[in-house]
């Protein structure tokens, strides 16, 4: 595998622009420290790595940030985004949660990605996102602070998700003029995506609407290895290795990798079929080893009955969306943008 | 401390040029930077490369993998060519020339570096009570009028504020008094009337220095902003001390000197034996010929003797810094010297920006004692800014967010008198002007600009400080506080907003002052 190791590295700088490489690369060498053998995490060297940013009520292109909390029992935090006013002055402590403006206003409810142990709500790399999206989709963003693995395993993230969901659906200053009710969609990228996958599960039967589930190379995995798991592996900043270190550390112990957090459509999975589930847009990177799993999880959800909209995107590898500086990236985000205000 | 003190781009948090240097300054990559990196567009490829290069040391050596993250010390992150040196170097890799054909140039969009941020960081918004409805309306309702009444003290329409004060009064009847927003709104309506009703003459002046000394002590006890602080500055100062036998501690606050027990028992316990430690404790003149510098100075040196530290304390009494002057300190040639200043340095700022303040000769004497370190800690705010509704708002974000980190602490006697502290400092704030203003807060990215520009060098405090302060935090119940890692300094603060910072600095050789920035890896003068 050693000598291999300068061909995928040769591959895999053929295939993103250099900066982009530099900046995955920098989290492949990082995290491969941070993960220890035994299963534990460096929790503090992580933390010291990270690249954070503050909330910022100065509007900065358009865009203005605050920090809430949800829950202080578990500390749950969310950091929200909102567009600036015309006068793009800036917002006074009680208009912090002034009621949104326009007819519609989408409120995306995100969860960043880390393979459920990585990263949070300030990481500099997902509030530059989190931005991105809130001019893009005219929308409100609600980014959660959810717990993390190995310290707090399943299903810690999805009750700190499902908490999210119920706090939002009920802030009168989120809800559209139009009709008076929130316009919630779900969005989340890698362990981001399988837990918008979750929450919206949960909040199947419960009375809370969620219009659209918005999964970007969504984490999902089984005790198979599939076919891109083998063709791929190590070949584009990702190994199958890995994943299989975050799936244990996040699953309960002593489960595998067809528990149903990891393989929703697997042999212990649920059906959907009749069940009043959201529209998912599903984007695929076909330079992601994960993506037969991917794959399969939107072929699940057709399967049961379900809408599905899936951009595959062939030569994109993971974090694509991070950057805008390839096509793949204003791909998604045309694609963000017509699944958010086709249904409103 | 950092083997890599990237003082090039002078502090400047844009990375936008050098207001030091004469030339055009090397632009950082834009798209990096919004990830928190800064790295040269010039030096991707190079970058690239060391990455590519410490990758397949890590694939072929893996037990050195778990060297690089226990043992290895980080420092500075956002300098990311620096940071995968400092890891080949610890692999014992040197570096490598560059060779340019490597890498592709696919779909590379070239940006120039991202303007500068304004960093007016909103707390975290407090939760209004958890209670009914009406009342969080009534929270809505009080924060409203309480801005609208800022901004009519901000325009001197003071009859008006007088009035929306009475208002505000009643309105804090609906709220819970005793937390959250009622609590703190309830702090700022006292400043603002304050300022509305009372005479010219700021009451601050004349508190005595001792109730100081006990509002500090239980502030010190209630949370751990003040721990934070003391616990960060030892470390670094320890570091610096390190191989010297001659050592002198200047504080610049003594108060009851809390911080020095744990530095001459960290001392006492260093490998090779202790130095000698002199201390020169400066503080306020005591009233009534009572000298408690002394007494304090008494206290530690029984400690210090108990430990068998050699040990020697002088007491400086000023009523304010900009009264020091160095010959007071008697520093010795052969001492190796460290500068410490706990939320003191902001007092001597002035309110216009164009004329020189207080602290300009106070940071050319320090530098001019050559010392070895300046620890500095300061919060972590804009309260310094010159129009009075900005500096209003910012104050209500930051109190607000440091009373909710109180919330948690139990013994309510010792709470109150916290918080009696810090209503001292937002009373500063709130009311006063000019000279009685000595609550000048300002952001770390200003004192990176500012010591920088006297001719201090950024030391980087690392992972291991971050480690020990982040596990000192964890000795406190509340959840919610966090260390913050910031281009080689340190913050703490509550719910992901930094409320105090630590930096360390040195004095740059006098020599090399006048001349352009040095370049580490370049050479280039």
């Amino acid at each position: 595998m050693a000598g291999s190791n300068e061909i995928n590295l040769s591959e895999s700088k053929m295939v993103v622009p250099l900066n982009t490489w530099i900046l995955i690369s920098n989290f492949k060498l990082a995290y491969n420290m941070l993960r220890r053998p035994d299963g534990t995490f460096n929790r503090h060297l992580a933390e010291f790595l990270d690249r954070k940013v503050p909330a910022n009520a100065n509007p900065v292109d358009g865009v203005f940030s605050f920090d809430v909390v949800i829950d202080r029992g578990t500390s749950l935090l969310s950091r929200i985004y909102r567009p600036a006013g015309a006068d793009g002055g800036v917002p006074s402590i009680a208009d912090l949660e002034k009621p949104v403006g326009s007819d519609i206003v989408p409120v995306i409810i995100f969860f960043h990605g880390g393979s459920f142990a990585h990263s949070s709500a300030n990481s500099a790399i997902y509030d530059t996102l989190c931005r991105r999206l809130v001019g893009n989709c005219k929308a409100v963003v609600v980014s959660v602070n959810y717990r993390r693995a190995p310290e707090d395993r399943y299903p810690c993230a999805y009750v700190d998700g499902w908490a999210a969901l119920k706090w939002v659906s009920s802030r009168p200053w989120l809800q559209s003029p139009k009709d008076s009710k929130v316009h919630i969609y779900l969005a989340g990228d890698s362990s981001g995506g399988n837990i918008a996958h979750n929450v919206a599960l949960r909040a199947v039967e419960s009375g809370i609407e969620v219009l659209g589930n918005i999964l970007l190379n969504p984490m999902f995995g089984g005790e198979t290895r599939t076919e891109s798991e083998k063709r791929l592996d190590a070949k584009y900043f990702v190994t199958v290795q890995d994943r299989d270190w975050y799936w244990k550390a996040f699953l309960p112990e002593g489960e595998d990798r067809d528990h149903p957090a990891c393989n929703p459509f697997g042999p212990r999975g649920i059906s959907l079929e009749g069940v009043k589930f959201p529209r998912s847009l599903v984007a695929v990177a076909g330079l992601d080893l994960v993506q037969d799993w991917q794959l399969a999880y939107a072929e699940g959800l057709k399967r049961a009955g379900q809408e599905v909209n899936l951009l595959y995107l062939e030569k994109a590898t993971i974090g694509f969306y991070l950057l805008p500086n390839n096509d793949h990236f204003y791909t998604v985000m045309d694609e963000i943008s017509n699944f958010v205000s086709s249904n409103c | 401390m950092g083997p890599y003190n990237s003082s090039v781009s002078a502090g400047s948090s844009s990375g936008s040029s050098s207001s030091c240097s004469g030339k055009p300054a090397d632009p950082i990559d834009g798209l990096l930077a919004g990830a928190g990196y800064r790295v040269r567009s010039s030096e991707l490829r190079q970058v690239a490369q060391r990455l590519a290069r410490l990758e397949n040391v890590m694939v072929n050596a893996p037990t050195e993998v778990s060297h690089l993250a226990n043992d290895a010390v980080h420092y500075n992150p956002s300098d990311l060519a620096s940071w995968v040196d400092s890891l080949l170097s610890e692999l014992h890799q040197p570096e490598i020339a560059p060779d340019p054909s490597t890498f592709s140039d696919l779909n590379y969009i070239a940006h120039t570096q991202a303007g500068p941020v304004l960093v007016n960081p909103m707390v975290s918004h407090r939760e209004l009570s958890a209670g009914t409805e009406i009342e969080e309306d009534s929270g809505i309702r009080l924060v409203h009028v309480l801005m609208t009444c800022a901004e009519s003290v901000h325009r001197g329409e003071l009859s008006l504020a007088a009035s929306l004060i009475e208002e505000l009064q009643g309105l804090l009847t609906s709220v819970d008094g005793e937390r959250g927003i009622g609590k703190v709104a309830g702090y700022f309506i006292d400043a603002l009337s304050r300022r509305v009703f009372a005479p010219p003459s700021p009451p601050s002046l004349a508190v005595s220095a001792f109730e100081n000394t006990v509002l500090y002590h239980h502030f010190y006890e209630a949370c751990p902003y003040l721990k934070f602080a003391h616990f960060t500055a030892n470390q670094a100062i320890l570091e610096a001390f390190d191989g010297h036998d001659c050592v002198h501690v200047i504080d610049f606050n003594l108060m009851h000197g809390l911080q020095w027990p744990a530095l001459i028992q960290a001392l006492a316990l260093r490998p090779g034996g202790p130095p000698l430690l002199r201390l020169t404790g400066i503080g306020p003149p005591s009233p009534d010929g009572h000298d408690s510098l002394r007494e304090i100075g008494l206290r530690l040196a029984e400690l210090a003797r108990s430990v068998n530290v050699r040990f020697a304390f002088r007491g400086v009494a000023a009523s304010r810094l900009d009264d020091v002057k160095p010959w007071m300190l008697q520093v010795n040639p052969k001492e190796v010297i460290a500068v410490n200043s706990i939320m003191q340095l902001h007092k001597l700022l002035g309110s216009d920006p164009s004329r020189g303040s207080p602290i300009d000769p106070v940071l050319e004497w320090i530098r001019n004692l050559n010392p070895k370190i300046v620890m500095v800690v300061e919060q972590e705010a804009n309260h310094n800014q010159p129009e009075f509704l900005d500096r209003f708002t910012e104050a209500l974000h930051y109190y607000s967010t440091m009373f909710d980190s109180l919330e948690a602490y139990s013994a309510p006697l010792e709470k109150s008198l916290a918080e009696i502290h810090i209503q001292r400092e937002i009373c500063n704030v709130v009311c006063c002007e000019g000279l009685a203003r000595v609550e000048r807060h300002e952001p770390l990215d200003k004192w990176r600009d500012r010591l920088g520009g006297a001719g201090f060098t950024s030391l980087h405090l690392g992972s291991n400080a971050f480690k020990q302060a982040s596990m000192l935090l964890t000795l406190f119940s509340a959840e919610g506080y966090c260390v913050e890692e910031n281009e080689g300094c340190l913050t703490l603060g509550w719910h992901s907003r930094p409320l105090i910072a630590a930096s360390a600095w040195q004095a740059m050789p006098v020599l090399q002052h006048p001349l352009p920035l040095i370049n580490h890896r370049q050479n280039v003068i």
